[in-house]
């Protein structure tokens, strides 16, 4: 048992990072995505064994999802839904960073904060998808596993994603450099 | 009005189109300036996607409370213990961890096992530290700085280099307590990961030989007249990769 609990560890605590930003994404709330989280860690950690080996990360994440998806429905059922809320916690705020300047963090933060309020707004179905590729860089054909959805749709979700994203996001920075 | 080749070129930029179509797309640019121009606006949305927009990382408090939950459901401790070189052996052969742990044997006495308080002391410490307020006394990436600092103010002497070529970015350096002792820490980055590594002058006291605790994996080990002990959210494997690296660094100082 301690092995299996170690193994277990070994593999799926790793990615962590990954579920919690694919809870954060979909749930816009970061309360709600450690609860995600937790429910999802602790669902994969029962259905271990039934894990059939390869890479792990797209079985947790299909796991986040659904999580997510259950925990929607209890949501609308108790009739109220997260709204996108601003960031409670931005980047760095875990660990100092060693990166660039202040000047530079900060003018990137406010950019970063941007187009993470501009993602928060794409609808779930464009929004999912668009994380699992960008942000986790996952294939086609394990976005589509994850999201239960043909690989046609992925692409087409995908490309309304990034039409969408695309035309907020030029238009703000253009706007910002008009200034 | 599009080009009708936009999906493909999407599907190119995605990586998912075989050499053929890959070469094709690639002719279809020199040719059509309006998908040269939806590929500059692609990527410099990936590049805002991937460098601006916030990527979540999980906190410290969820990873305790999955490490709570998850001991729920664990019947037993998860810290595995020694009791003599037939389990050592037997532990040997079974994991993936073989080699690391056949090349730790080396530099580890084997006793009689206690140590219980101090994995919830050191884990604690590792906590602490990534709440930031207290990660680093001395920031620096070089350890002719490093090394002289904790000599100075933890009265101990662990050996210290950046492993940055190996993917271990030597951070910093501060004082931390454990179980009362002072211990000397080095802080190394490895990717987005933290990883703590504490030396102390321990005196006979067992440890266990790898430890994991709320999804942090503790690798300890011994030289010369010192313990340490590395502790991380990454890979038990990239710990201990860490470890060896730092067994060799002792070799060479003490050839030194």
């Amino acid at each position: 048992m301690d092995d299996r609990r170690r193994r277990f560890e070994a593999q799926a605590l790793p990615h962590l990072d990954a579920a919690i930003n694919l809870a954060r994404w979909l749930t816009r709330s970061d309360a709600d995505a450690d609860d995600v989280v937790q429910d999802a860690m602790m669902r994969a950690w029962r259905a271990y064994d039934g894990f059939r080996g390869g890479d792990i990360r797209p079985w947790l994440l299909t796991i986040v999802r659904n999580c997510w998806r259950t925990s929607l429905g209890d949501r609308k059922r108790r009739g109220h839904v997260a709204l996108p809320d601003e960031n409670t916690r931005l980047p760095g705020d875990e660990m100092t960073d060693s990166g660039p300047s202040p000047e530079s963090s900060a003018m990137r933060n406010a950019e970063g904060r941007k187009l993470d309020a501009i993602i928060a707004t794409l609808p779930d179905e464009f929004r999912e998808v668009l994380i699992l590729r960008e942000m986790e860089d996952l294939s086609y054909r394990e976005i589509a596993a994850i999201t239960d959805v043909p690989l046609g749709t992925v692409m087409s979700r995908l490309a309304r994603a990034r039409a969408m994203l695309r035309e907020k996001w030029l238009g703000e920075v253009e706007a910002s450099h008009a200034l | 009005m599009p080009c009708e080749r936009a999906q493909q070129l999407e599907a190119y930029l995605d990586g998912e189109l075989d050499a053929a179509g890959a070469a094709e797309v690639e002719s279809h640019l020199e040719t059509c300036s309006e998908c040269r121009q939806a590929k500059a606006q692609f990527e410099e949305l990936r590049t805002a996607l991937r460098e601006k927009a916030t990527y979540h990382r999980a906190g410290a408090p969820l990873r305790a409370r999955i490490g709570a939950a998850l001991d729920k459901e664990t019947p037993r401790s998860v810290v595995r213990r020694f009791s003599g070189t037939r389990a050592l052996w037997t532990g040997a052969a079974g994991g993936a961890t073989a080699t690391a742990l056949a090349a730790s044997l080396a530099f580890f006495l084997f006793m009689p096992v206690a140590g219980d308080p101090l994995i919830t002391d050191i884990t604690n410490a590792h906590l602490r530290s990534l709440a930031s307020e207290h990660l680093i006394d001395v920031v620096s990436t070089d350890r002719h700085t490093v090394k002289p600092w904790l000599a100075a103010h933890a009265d101990l002497s662990p050996p210290v280099a950046d492993f940055s070529r190996q993917g271990f970015k030597l951070v910093g350096g501060r004082v931390d307590f454990l179980e009362g002792v002072r211990a000397a820490v080095t802080v190394y980055r490895h990717g987005a990961h933290v990883v703590n590594v504490f030396a102390w002058a321990n005196y006979g006291e067992a440890l266990p030989e790898f430890a994991t605790r709320n999804g942090y994996h503790i690798v300890f080990w011994r030289s010369g007249n010192l313990t340490f002990c590395a502790i991380s959210d990454t890979s038990i494997d990239d710990i201990l990769a860490l470890s060896r690296l730092l067994k060799g660094l002792s070799q060479t100082d003490a050839r030194e």
